[in-house]
C-alpha cells in the first residue's frame, strides 16, 4: 500500500514537472513566432488554416491563447490561390476540421476572425476546383472542401448557441425571430414569424387583409380532416398487422422485431 | 453548406442596407474565356450578390481596390438530355467583371504546372515503366549481325 502511494506521488511530481516544461517551451516558441511575424508577415499564409490547427489547439497548454496571432497577411487577389509551392502537387497536406468542442473554448472575436480565415480558404478551394474542371485534371486533395464546410457549420452552431443563451438571459425569447402560433382560414395552426413593417398594423391595409382566423363554416371540414387522418392511420396500422400475421404464418420460426 | 435565408431589413437612411457579420458567400475566381483587359478580373458569384456587395466583399475582406463592377447572369445550358430523353438544366450563375483601381493588373496564374513526376517505389506505374523499357530492349536488333536483314540467316 505504502509503496503504491509513493509511486503515485512520484508520478504526480513528474507530471507537474512535465507541465512546467511544456508551458515554458510553448512560450519560447511563441516568442520565436512573434519575432518572425514582425519581419515577414506574409510567411504565415504558407500554412493553410487547417494545417495550422495544431498551433491553435486548446489542448496543448494554458499559454497557447496568445498563439492566435492577429497579424493580417494581405496578398490581395493571390489569396484566391494556394501557396505557389503547392501548385502542381497531387496531394496537399491539411489538418483536421475544427470540432465544436474546440470552438466553444474560443472567444467571440476569435470565432469572427476564424470565420474569415475559413471563408478565404473555401474561396481558394472553389477557385481551384473550377480551374481543375476547366483544365480537366484531378483536383488536388478534394477532401479539404468538406473539412472547411464542416468547420464552418460547427462555427455557425457555436455562435447561434451563444446568441440563444444571451437572448434567453436578456429577453427570455427562445428564438431570434419572434413569432406566434396562429391559425389560417383552413383551420391549420402554424408558427407565424413576425416581420418588420414601417407602419403599425392597424394602418397597414395589406397586413389587415391577411386572414388569421377560421370561419365558423370551416368547423365541420376540420372535423372531417381529422377523421380522414385517423382513418388513414388506422388503415396503415391494420395493414402492418396483417402483413406481420401473414409472414408469421409463412415463416413460423423467424423472429420479427417489434416496431 | 446550409444556406441561410437572408432577411433584408427595412430601408433606412444610410448605406449599406445589408449588414452581415459572417457572410456565407463564396466567390470563384475564374480564368476569363474571352480575353479581358489586364485590369479586369472575372468572378462567379452567388445569385443574391449585387454589385455593391461584390465591391464591399473584395475591399473589406481581401483589401483589393475595386474600381467598377459589372455583372451578368449566365444561362446554364438545358440542351443535355438524360437517359429518358428529358432536358437537363445546368444551374445558372452570375458572373462579375471587377475592374481594379489604382492601376493594378491581374493575370490568372498557371496553377497546374507540369512537374517532374517520380513514380513511387513498388507502385503500378513504376512496374509498367520497367516492363516497357525491357520490351524496348528486347525488340532492338542484335548489334552483332551488323546491317544484315532479319529474314537472312538460320
Amino acid at each position: 500500500m505504502a509503496t503504491s502511494s509513493s509511486a503515485g506521488r512520484v508520478l504526480t511530481l513528474c507530471k507537474q514537472f512535465q507541465n512546467v516544461f511544456r508551458i515554458s517551451s510553448a512560450i519560447t516558441t511563441q516568442h520565436g513566432s512573434s519575432a518572425l511575424t514582425k519581419y515577414q508577415p506574409h510567411l504565415h499564409r504558407e500554412k493553410s488554416p487547417l494545417a495550422a490547427l495544431s498551433w491553435y489547439s486548446p489542448s496543448s497548454s494554458v499559454g497557447q491563447c496568445r498563439a492566435l496571432h492577429t497579424t493580417i497577411s494581405r496578398r490581395g487577389l493571390d489569396e484566391f490561390f494556394d501557396a505557389p509551392e503547392n501548385w502542381g502537387e497531387s496531394n496537399v497536406k491539411s489538418g483536421a476540421p475544427w470540432t465544436a468542442k474546440q470552438l466553444r473554448t474560443k472567444s467571440n472575436e476569435d470565432l469572427h476572425k476564424l470565420w474569415y480565415v475559413l471563408l478565404k480558404e473555401k474561396n481558394l478551394l472553389v477557385t481551384l476546383e473550377q480551374e481543375s474542371k476547366r483544365q480537366r485534371v484531378q483536383m488536388p486533395s478534394p477532401e479539404r472542401t468538406r473539412k472547411v464546410e464542416r468547420s464552418m457549420i460547427r462555427l455557425e452552431t457555436v455562435v447561434t448557441e451563444r446568441e440563444t443563451a444571451l437572448r434567453l438571459l436578456q429577453t427570455g425569447q427562445e428564438k431570434g425571430r419572434p413569432g406566434a402560433w396562429r391559425r389560417n382560414k383552413c383551420g391549420h395552426i402554424y408558427w407565424y414569424r413576425f416581420k418588420e413593417y414601417a407602419i403599425p398594423w392597424y394602418m397597414n391595409r395589406r397586413y389587415k387583409r391577411k386572414p388569421f382566423f377560421t370561419p365558423k363554416f370551416v368547423q365541420p371540414h376540420i372535423r372531417l380532416r381529422i377523421e380522414k387522418h385517423i382513418r388513414q392511420k388506422a388503415r396503415n396500422a391494420s395493414l402492418e398487422r396483417r402483413t406481420r400475421a401473414e409472414l408469421k404464418e409463412k415463416f413460423p420460426q423467424v423472429k420479427v422485431s417489434e416496431s | 453548406m446550409p444556406v441561410k435565408r437572408l432577411l433584408y431589413p427595412l430601408y433606412q437612411l444610410g448605406n449599406p442596407q445589408l449588414r452581415i457579420f459572417r457572410p456565407s458567400w463564396f466567390l470563384t475566381l475564374v480564368r476569363p474565356g474571352k480575353e479581358q483587359p489586364p485590369d479586369t478580373v472575372q468572378f462567379r458569384i452567388p445569385m443574391e450578390m449585387t454589385k455593391c456587395d461584390v465591391k464591399n466583399y473584395l475591399e473589406k475582406i481581401y483589401n483589393v481596390p475595386v474600381g467598377a463592377v459589372r455583372t451578368r447572369i449566365q444561362f446554364g445550358s438545358n440542351k443535355k438530355r438524360n437517359h429518358l430523353n428529358q432536358k437537363v438544366k445546368q444551374p445558372d450563375f452570375k458572373v462579375a467583371y471587377v475592374q481594379l483601381a489604382q492601376e493594378q493588373t491581374f493575370t490568372f496564374p498557371d496553377i497546374f504546372p507540369e512537374k517532374e513526376r517520380v513514380a513511387s517505389e513498388g507502385s503500378m506505374d513504376e512496374l509498367q515503366e520497367q516492363f516497357m523499357e525491357n520490351e524496348k530492349q528486347r525488340q532492338k536488333r542484335d548489334p552483332r549481325r551488323g546491317g544484315v536483314t532479319e529474314w537472312f540467316g538460320l
